[in-house]
């Protein structure tokens, strides 16, 4: 069994934010929530959580409705953090953990085991609003975390984060993995959902547009790519055009990037490559990224920050 | 449903602590207990600093044949009008008439303010007697009135003892008449000894009540804003429910509420019991006690019931309105109608403490939004049926339940609507959508 979203629906007024969304998540695995800003992730998350109700279709996790089960069955991480900035790390953390029903010796162990893990031990007895931004963010993940849900949902979790503290969290997404727990993220960074998720679904405008194994999402797309470099001035790139059914996509400094059709072998070009005698330095078969995918599927590039924040700012009511 | 407890016992216990160990919250106590204290000695330090120091008065007597000695009759109108016990007090505070010696001597002491005033009794051409005040010429100066009441005493006597009414006469005519007052209801207490007591009871506890759902609903309504600016709504209201998180912030920041009227209450309490000592320390006896009715348990059982539902209707709302608003400083905006509802209710028993019988106090004592500060007031000054006080407390409780189920849908949609105007009509749409 797993957790089923079944085309769920959600009109805010005259916006109709989700549109039959479906998709579904396999226990102990990590998936990847994409989609734009505005494309109904949000929405999505907060209808799991049973925040808001949706106006048709339904969440099931292991057969149950989600408006059925306790609250700590998930953690949440919402995407505009948040915590009371005067309160004191180890007594907020605590305060979450009471509301989940955690015992308080419990909620203690856990906070002093992951502030180790975070390499904060001594911001217990620190006012949260001392804290810098990356930090404070993994005070809000442990909040999401205390009460050891079986399901995490976590919303842009790593935006604002330097590289030392994305690294940090990603290992603890994947000791919560390993704990048998499932993970839900959306995110604008492709190569962490190439890094971690098993799984994904892209959402645009309230649609889910592909959704599956990241595997099979990329066979989906009916092509490879391949990168080759030849040594030599890089000039004689033209004669690939002419091998059936190559497209030169990228012409880099260092190589050039192919889409081959599903149907053709690759090999085919190394061997043409061969046959004019160029010297070939780097030859690689790859499945076409996740950023390339969702670029085809949205049409519009992912990560634009500063898009993003007017985006998102005008969207909020409906994201 | 999720049950209530313990998450909203979570919530009211952070709120409280939070609350209560802020420095705000130190020092407002602080401030408010001590002037409250200071307040309740204000008698006392008049009486040491001498601005209620008692009058004394010079008598200069022209007249002759006055049918009593207006030194002595002028004495002891002071000491009845000043409402001291003449057989009471120190020496010090006793109002003191004299017989000026000397007139001008008397005159000058006036105007160097060693006396209050000088009066001249003289005789004019018709016999009639004629009388000269110097001194505080304002026509509401207290010692100025009882001299007045004095001069026409002392001349209706006079006129008497001319027209050859004897003595023992005399004292008959001013004999005063035989006057009963009977209330409509035996129980009704508004002519008892205490009525003084039991008014302004009823005074503090409109004020208390109205200053309660003022400045404490507000704290619930600021709280709510914050958390929502601060985004932490988002993570409540996953782990708790709406109706959790409203119960206990009302709760936590009632009870916070009430941890500061109670170190007012007794600081007012410490102030007026240190009134007595301070005073004799100070050489100044206190004013007369001011006595307070005695409260049958279940009238003090029914007053902190009202207090309490009415406190909690009304900050129930206020964490509706709180919840609406996107940023802290659109709180006010918020809350303005329940302000005004919170007005309306704390002037209608201004009004209403003066005619406590009347039929609209009677009615209106009954409305819900009213009832915390009419009802009590009623109960003080006069016999409510008590059919009637279960009745305001019945509307009340369901008016309550009720307050919490709306203010609960309009805090589900309301803390996930950010960036929109105020508005009921936007709230009122999402709460038709959330859950």
């Amino acid at each position: 069994m797993s957790l089923v979203v079944d085309s769920i629906t959600k009109r805010f007024g005259d916006v109709v934010a989700l549109d039959g969304v479906s998709f579904s998540v396999e226990p102990g695995r990590i998936f990847g929530l994409l989609g734009a800003n505005g494309a109904g992730k949000t929405t999505s998350m907060r209808i799991v959580l049973d925040i808001l109700r949706a106006d048709a279709g339904r969440v099931t996790w292991h057969g149950a409705e989600n408006t059925s089960l306790p609250r700590r069955t998930w953690g949440y991480l919402p995407e505009e953090r948040g915590l009371y900035p005067k309160m004191l790390v180890g007594e907020q953390l605590r305060f979450f953990a009471a509301l989940y029903g955690v015992p308080d010796a419990t909620a203690r162990a856990e906070i002093d085991d992951w502030l180790e893990r975070f390499r904060i031990p001594d911001y217990r007895e620190r006012k949260v609003e001392e804290l810098s931004k990356g930090n404070q963010q993994k005070i809000q993940f442990i909040a999401a975390i205390l009460h050891d849900p079986e399901v995490l949902i976590m919303d842009e979790p790593f935006s604002g984060l330097d590289p030392v503290n994305v690294r940090l969290l990603k290992e603890a997404f994947l000791e919560m993995r390993d704990r048998g727990k499932t993970l839900i993220f959306s995110t604008h960074q492709m190569e962490t959902v190439e890094e971690l998720c098993e799984s994904i679904a892209i959402i645009d405008v309230g649609r889910v547009v592909v959704s599956g194994a990241v595997r099979d999402v990329k066979r989906a797309m009916g092509r490879r790519v391949v990168r080759l470099a030849t040594e030599g001035d890089g000039h004689g790139a033209e004669w690939l055009t002419q091998v059936p059914g190559v497209e030169l996509t990228t012409r880099r400094e260092d190589y050039v990037e192919l889409h081959v059709p599903a149907d053709r072998d690759p090999a085919t070009i190394l061997s043409a490559a061969l046959e004019r005698g160029e010297r070939v330095t780097r030859f690689e078969i790859a499945e076409p990224s996740l950023e390339e995918i969702f670029v085809e599927y949205v049409g519009r590039r992912a990560v634009d920050e500063s898009e993003e924040h007017l985006a998102s700012s005008s969207r909020e009511g409906a994201a | 449903m999720t049950s209530l407890f313990p998450n909203a016992f979570h919530v009211a216990r952070r709120e409280y602590l939070v609350r209560v160990r802020g420095r705000a919250f130190a020092i407002t106590t602080a401030l408010l207990a001590l002037s409250i204290a200071a307040v309740t000695m204000v008698p006392t330090i008049l009486a040491a600093v001498g601005v209620a120091d008692p009058p004394r008065i010079a008598v200069d007597v022209q007249a002759e044949d006055l049918p009593s000695d207006p030194v002595l009759q002028l004495q002891v109108a002071l000491i009845v009008g000043s409402g001291n016990d003449a057989t009471d007090g120190a020496d010090a505070n006793r109002p003191r008439v004299t017989r000026a010696e000397d007139p001008e001597a008397a005159a000058q002491a006036v105007r160097d303010g060693e006396l209050d005033a000088l009066l001249t009794i003289t005789r004019d051409d018709g016999g009639e007697l004629a009388y000269e005040y110097l001194g505080s010429a304002s026509p509401t100066n207290q010692t100025r009135l009882i001299v007045t009441a004095f001069a026409q005493e002392l001349t209706i006597a006079d006129r008497l003892a001319r027209a050859g009414i004897g003595a023992q006469e005399t004292a008959e005519i001013f004999e005063p008449p035989a006057f009963t007052a009977t209330p409509i209801d035996p129980d009704d207490t508004s002519e008892a000894d205490d009525f003084g007591g039991a008014f302004i009871l009823a005074y503090a506890v409109v004020i208390l009540t109205f200053m309660a759902i003022l400045t404490y609903g507000n704290w619930v309504a600021q709280s709510v804003a914050e958390e929502k600016s601060g985004r932490v709504m988002e993570l409540l209201i996953t782990a708790a429910t709406p109706r959790q998180l409203l119960i206990g912030k009302v709760l936590g920041t009632g009870a916070a509420g009430l941890t500061q009227y109670l170190a007012i209450v007794v600081a007012a309490i410490v102030g007026f019991l240190a009134n007595g000592p301070v005073g004799d320390a100070l050489g100044v006896s206190g004013q007369a006690p001011i006595t307070l009715p005695d409260l049958e348990p279940a009238t003090l059982l029914a007053l902190s019931a009202f207090f309490l539902l009415g406190f909690v209707l009304y900050s129930t709302l206020y964490a509706a309105a709180g919840s609406m608003v996107s940023r802290i400083e659109d709180v006010q905006q918020a809350v303005g109608p329940l302000i005004f509802l919170a007005m309306a209710g704390y002037f209608a028993s201004f009004t209403g403490l003066n005619d406590p019988d009347a039929g609209w106090v009677g009615v209106l004592s009954l409305v819900p939004f009213f009832s915390p500060y009419l009802m009590p007031a009623r109960m003080l000054l006069t016999s409510v049926d008590i059919g009637e006080v279960l009745l305001a407390l019945a509307l009340l409780a369901v008016t309550l339940a009720a307050a919490l189920w709306l203010a609960s849908r309009i805090y589900s949609a309301g803390v996930l609507l950010y960036g929109q105007r105020v508005g009921l009509r936007n709230v009122w749409r999402a709460t038709r959508v959330s859950r």
